[in-house]
């Protein structure tokens, strides 16, 4: 079966599957559940397909997944480097930012959702935890950049970087600049190139990778 | 701030390698939001961070080609500053009163700066050094420059030679005033120090400047 995406458009960790899927070539059916004012995902119905009550949830035909760092991994299984170059170093590499990446989601993805959702939080302290965050983000980048690599974990980019990116994105929806991180934005950047690339509301694609449009077309 | 008799308000603004062409990027200089960026062949300009139509910030758009388009409406500026193109017109030469407000830029030693249009003296000189990384504190030029009383001020920032991260390094930081109370350091090094050693010496010194700002 093709596989099931149980979405919501503004949600960041449906964006990483959405996102990384396309990346891969990899056709999903969305299924749009109304989290945001319906809170579907919390009725019975919804719960009935996953008790914990969150999106997203990935149906394969044989796996109902709620991870969204699980479904990363669903996806790129047969894309050869996408899941690092096979060594130890680089599977465990990838394990460190899949893990950080759910940091990211419990601050700067919980400053947005408090921002744009009314979600309770203690949202100073959010937003700090989001800072540290990212700076550790920009000084890896800026170690990596030294060894000549663009990615988190090497020279081209990994399940990691899709895993991580979202919520560095959209950090200033949860009111957090990015302004004071070059190395930050570089990476962004090179995942914004990648052939395949899709956008969400609030992170858009390059639109320089195309010629300007013909005059007069329509 | 004072050199030699003569004032420079030259404010540096980044690293060099951090605008590749065909990027635009945020910038500031004296309170005043900027857009700079770089075309395509490398032509680098700082403009006010507005575009003339609506308003809406220029770093959020996009450099194609010798052109700065904006997010909102497409409008495109030359390195000219001159408004070249509106997509909603297409037959329409845009008049000459259209324009994007210019600063001075400059490039010297993998350093941008950006000064008022026409009112800069000479360049800072950081020569010697090599460009390192660009970070932000929580802190103002002052709390950061009481913090660090083996570097001495000079325009533009501070320099001297400090142990930082275990070990001595020529350090040159080059002040930028955010908003919200913060403030961009970019760092130079010497071309032999490690650069890894001096970035986490940083690291450590942005944390105990921000705990003393906070205590």
């Amino acid at each position: 079966m093709t596989p099931r995406l149980h979405d919501y458009v503004l949600s960041a960790s449906c964006y990483k599957v959405r996102l990384m899927a396309a990346l891969v070539g990899v056709r999903l059916d969305l299924v749009a559940v109304d989290f945001h004012p319906g809170r579907e995902h919390k009725g019975p119905a919804f719960r009935a397909l996953n008790p914990a009550g969150t999106l997203p949830v990935l149906e394969t035909g044989e796996l109902v997944l709620t991870e969204s760092t699980a479904m990363l991994v669903w996806l790129a299984q047969g894309h050869p480097g996408w899941t690092g170059d096979g060594s130890r170093s680089a599977a465990a590499q990838v394990q460190q930012w899949l893990a950080f990446s759910a940091r990211l989601a419990a601050s700067l993805g919980m400053a947005r959702l408090h921002d744009m959702l009314h979600f309770p939080a203690d949202i100073d302290g959010c937003r700090l935890a989001g800072i540290d965050c990212l700076r550790e983000v920009e000084a890896h980048l800026f170690e990596a950049r030294l060894a000549g690599r663009l990615f988190l974990t090497g020279d081209r980019p990994t399940i990691a970087d899709i895993a991580c990116f979202p919520n560095v994105a959209l950090a200033p929806d949860g009111g957090v600049g990015l302004e004071p991180y070059p190395g930050i934005r570089l990476w962004m950047r090179a995942i914004r190139s990648l052939p395949g690339f899709i956008e969400m509301p609030g992170i858009h694609r390059l639109h320089e990778l195309r010629p300007a449009p013909e005059r007069g077309a329509a | 701030m004072k050199t030699g008799g003569r004032v420079t308000n030259w404010v540096a603004n980044g690293l060099s390698r951090d605008v590749v062409a065909g990027v635009v990027v945020p910038g500031r200089w004296q309170g005043v939001d900027l857009a700079i960026w770089r075309s395509a062949t490398g032509v680098l300009r700082a403009w006010k961070d507005r575009c003339p139509h609506r308003g809406m910030r220029l770093s959020h758009g996009f450099v194609r080609g010798e052109g700065l388009s904006c997010i909102y409406h497409g409008w495109t500026y030359g390195t000219d500053g001159r408004c070249r193109s509106i997509p909603a017109h297409p037959d329409l030469v845009p008049p000459a009163a259209i324009r994007a407000e210019a600063l001075d830029c400059a490039e010297a030693d993998g350093v941008i700066w950006v000064a008022g249009a026409g009112e800069a003296g000479p360049l800072p000189a950081v020569t010697g050094l090599v460009p390192l990384r660009s970070l932000a504190l929580h802190a103002l030029p002052g709390q950061i420059a009481a913090a660090l009383p083996g570097l001495r001020l000079f325009p533009g920032g501070l320099r001297g030679v400090v142990v930082l991260g275990g070990i001595q390094t020529s350090l040159c930081l080059l002040l930028q005033e955010l908003a919200r109370g913060q403030t961009m350091i970019h760092a130079l090094c010497g071309p032999q120090d490690d650069p890894v050693a001096v970035s986490r010496g940083l690291e450590d010194l942005r944390r105990s400047i921000e705990q003393g700002v906070a205590a």
